[in-house]
């Protein structure tokens, strides 16, 4: 059982740093303010929602796991929120310069 | 006279349902010794008074089977946005056509288009970047993609969970 | 186990210091903006990461925290920028 739940573990966190590896790559990459934004927003969003997924079986406590569940609904309602705010900005810069 | 009454149990009712959930979420928080309940009641029930001065209660009631529904569909979504990303950064060729789409939505300004621009953002290869007449303009990563029709779906499946009564 | 997170929790770390480099490069406020986002996402795993490995649990309330001041950060940010632009507007979201 317990192997099972290291091997949950280690797919999931090893998914989650492949997300945030292609979010840095995107912000490396991409060509302009906004594209950049659609990459961290998303790859990296995906990528804290699989390492938090793949904690879970580790957290020890359950108060512990539904802390780890309530980082990630935070993190996720705070960044739709805040990409939305950042491209606001960025569209106006764009038309302003 | 009706109205008002109607109105007093709208606001005993959400007061009631977000204090439960405050209180919950402070458990989650600080744990369940008496000490930590004894603050988290005097803390909910500020949390309580704060989040109605911010969101005001509405008479709306939500469909949970609708809303379970979409939560589900908003992490496959999630996934499929986090890939397409993935393959357009670690494609060679850098596979971009972006630009800005305006969605005529149908919702008006307030709370419900908050909700979709927020749920739309982390849709694959849409970003809500502000509005124009009427409309929400959106940035997409390739504009040639049926961005318009995917975010009608959108707006409909958002919509099903409320209940207008 | 310990030891692969503890090796996941460098290899998020370096991702994160390599994004901070294109966001020092800019050009725009809204790069710079981006920030805060990247923080609020690497930081907070590998605070959750940390957390776990020590079960230290402090670590989970302080990525909590990270993530709550990371928005607050943004959308503050936001606000001045659009502000700095456009003085004596509204803000652009309406309320319910």
């Amino acid at each position: 059982m317990s192997a099972v739940l290291d091997l949950v573990t280690i797919v999931a966190v090893s998914a989650g740093v492949f997300f945030f590896l292609a979010g840095t790559v995107g912000l490396l990459r991409f060509p302009d303010t906004l594209t950049r934004l659609h990459a961290l927003t998303k790859a990296d969003n995906l990528g804290l929602g699989l390492v938090a997924l793949g904690l879970l079986p580790q957290a020890g406590s359950l108060q512990n796991g539904l802390k780890l569940v309530c980082v990630w609904l935070l993190v996720l309602l705070a960044g739709a929120t805040v990409s939305q705010l950042v491209a606001q900005a960025a569209r106006r810069e764009g038309s302003s310069s | 006279m009706i109205g008002t009454v109607g109105e007093h149990r709208t606001v005993q009712r959400a007061a009631i349902v977000r204090a439960v959930l405050l209180f919950g979420f402070w458990t989650i928080l600080a744990g369940v010794g008496v000490a930590d309940l004894l603050v988290g009641v005097g803390v909910s029930a500020l949390a309580t008074r704060v989040s109605l001065h911010l969101l005001p209660a509405t008479p709306r009631r939500y469909d949970p089977v609708a809303a379970a529904r979409l939560a589900l569909r908003f992490l496959r979504q999630s996934v499929v946005a986090g890939l397409d990303v993935a393959r357009r950064a670690f494609d060679p060729r850098l596979p971009l056509r972006p630009g800005f789409v305006s969605y005529p939505a149908r919702c008006p300004p307030g709370l419900f288009r908050s909700a979709f621009t927020a749920f739309t953002s982390l849709q694959p290869g849409t970003l809500p970047a502000g509005s124009d007449d009427g409309g929400i303009v959106y940035h997409c990563l390739d504009v040639d993609a049926p961005v318009v029709s995917q975010l009608a779906t959108e707006e409909v499946a958002l919509s099903g969970v409320v209940r207008h009564e | 186990m310990n030891e692969f997170l503890t090796v996941m929790v460098g290899l998020i770390l370096a991702l994160l210091a390599l994004g901070l480099v294109r966001v020092l490069r800019g050009p725009g406020d809204a790069d710079r903006m981006m920030a805060a986002q990247l923080i609020g996402t690497c930081g907070i795993a590998a605070l959750l990461i940390i957390g776990v490995i020590g079960d230290i649990s402090a670590a989970i309330d302080v990525a909590l925290v990270l993530a709550l001041l990371a928005t607050f950060a943004a959308a503050a940010f936001a606000e001045c920028a659009r502000r700095a632009q456009q003085p004596d507007t509204p803000p652009e979201t309406e309320g319910p």
